[in-house]
């Protein structure tokens, strides 16, 4: 009877992987997922630059398509998903090395400083959320795009945590302020564009203040949780 | 024993519903009543696997009658039949999937990586050979005096996992686990050497380090010139090769401390 056992079983398999992804369609739209990680390498390197050095760069607008973004391929400016993950599972796994430098490595403490960062990261958007929904601000943001901007930090974390490695404490505070205040005139620059749908010029002035405003709070968050999550990694 | 177990255990594995069986009871030899209609057919076209144009079978009932070895009995087509004889079994190789020849050239595209490689090769999953070399992996950590082969497996399930959904996202086509699996095993192999390296010499100095750098340099660009082969992707090499790099990072990072 095995092959009977081995047709039951695979029957069982499917159905459980139909059942699997019908859940996950409920949650998550799996093409706007897509669209985030439509990326190529000369993109993936010119956005890192971009991080890094910010202040040269002229057009910051999202271009589009008849109404469609277009995707992080052929738009230097449309935010994606790629970076923000590999720069958070990097930054989980250079901690775990610098704590095993520091002699102070084991399993579980990979595990604490990897849900520590995702819990921050979890708050940020959520507040982000809360923000523009309370200022019924109308505008394309979608959680992706919010989750892939508050991701960015992840890349100015990574910097700060190996010069820090490389070049001792100074080092990490002078990366750390580079960091932040590239990433900071990133976000604003970024966002005020971003948040501007194609066809509204605006609004109400006192809709784009708070808009404003939230885009500044945004950007002046983020050196303080980079500080926070990576200062003791740096002893 | 059996012998209708034999029936699907050709090399491509088939799978036939279950609603095919109207019967399930075997009516042993006792009353030696007839052994009618166990299996409705035979669909090996269903399962959209790769089938041999020799084995398709007509959809037929068979009609035999089980322990009665002089029953006469005629299959349509000219065929591998596995009969209810211990002789006309197949290999257990053979019914276990695992074709040697087929492991070796994967092993072989895995060892020269500036050679071409054809997209083609991915289309049949076997675990057998990644299986094989994550209990080398294992042995070798063994060796050194390490017994760690739990951090082995999981971490190399957690790292499929995530590879299988990053290159689901990023890829035209999707991709199956087994696939990304089967990959990812196969070029496990450099990391093996490395590992049998660290019994020999500490890996700590300098020399150990530009020898690990290399060699997950090797795996990774490996790995992600069949997965750009096997999914067609243009322009993304180095974004798949950085997550396998970062995976195999992870074993050798094992292999050293």
């Amino acid at each position: 009877m095995a092959t009977a056992a081995m047709a039951y079983g695979s029957s069982i398999a499917s159905h459980g992987k139909d059942m699997v992804n019908k859940e996950l369609h409920r949650f998550v739209s799996v093409n706007k997922l897509k669209y985030f990680f439509a990326v190529d390498t000369a993109y993936v390197a010119k956005k890192l630059g971009l991080l890094v050095f910010p202040y040269t760069h002229q057009n910051w607008e999202v271009q589009y398509n008849r109404d469609v973004p277009l995707p992080p391929r052929q738009d230097l400016n449309a935010p994606d998903l790629y970076i923000p993950t590999m720069a958070f599972i990097t930054y989980v796994l250079l901690a775990g090395m610098a704590l095993g430098i520091q002699k102070r490595f084991s399993p579980e403490v990979l595990g604490l400083c990897a849900s520590t960062a995702l819990v921050w990261m979890v708050i940020e958007v959520l507040a982000l959320l809360l923000g523009l929904y309370l200022a019924t601000v109308r505008s394309e943001l979608s959680t992706f795009h919010l989750l892939a901007y508050s991701g960015y930090k992840y890349v100015g974390m990574i910097l700060s945590v190996l010069t820090g490695l490389l070049f001792g404490s100074d080092g990490y505070y002078v990366a750390l302020a580079w960091t932040s205040s590239a990433l900071m005139y990133f976000i604003v620059r970024s966002l005020r564009t971003a948040a501007l749908s194609p066809d509204s010029m605006g609004g109400p002035s006192s809709q784009q203040r708070v808009q404003l405003y939230l885009t500044l709070g945004a950007a002046a968050f983020q050196p303080l949780i980079i500080y926070w999550l990576t200062f003791h990694l740096v002893r | 024993m059996s012998g209708f177990d034999n029936v699907n255990s050709d090399f491509y594995q088939t799978s036939y519903s279950i609603d095919d069986q109207s019967q399930q009871s075997y009516d042993y030899g006792g009353s030696g009543g007839p052994y009618s209609k166990q299996y409705a057919g035979y669909d090996y076209s269903q399962q959209g696997r790769f089938v041999p144009p020799d084995m398709m079978q007509p959809q037929q009932p068979y009609t035999g009658q089980i322990f009665q070895p002089t029953q006469a009995y005629t299959p349509a087509a000219p065929q591998p039949f596995y009969g209810n004889s211990f002789e006309d079994e197949p290999p257990l190789l053979e019914e276990l999937g695992i074709n040697f020849d087929h492991i070796w050239q994967k092993t072989l595209t895995v060892l020269h990586p500036l050679k071409e490689v054809d997209g083609s090769i991915m289309n049949e999953t076997d675990l057998a050979g990644p299986m094989i070399f994550c209990l080398a992996f294992g042995a070798t950590l063994l060796l050194a005096g390490k017994i760690q082969f739990g951090y082995v497996y999981g971490i190399s399930a957690i790292g499929c996992l995530g590879m299988f959904c990053l290159l689901n996202l990023m890829s035209m086509t999707g991709v199956s686990f087994g696939c990304v699996a089967s990959v990812l095993g196969y070029c496990l192999l450099p990391m093996i050497l490395l590992s049998s390296f660290a019994v020999i010499f500490s890996l700590q100095g300098m020399l150990g380090i530009i020898l690990t750098a290399g060699i997950i340099g090797w795996c990774s660009f490996s790995a992600s010139k069949i997965f750009i082969s096997a999914l067609a992707m243009e322009r993304q090499q180095l974004l798949v090769a950085y997550p396998c790099a970062l995976l195999y990072g992870v074993f050798a990072l094992i292999s050293v401390f």
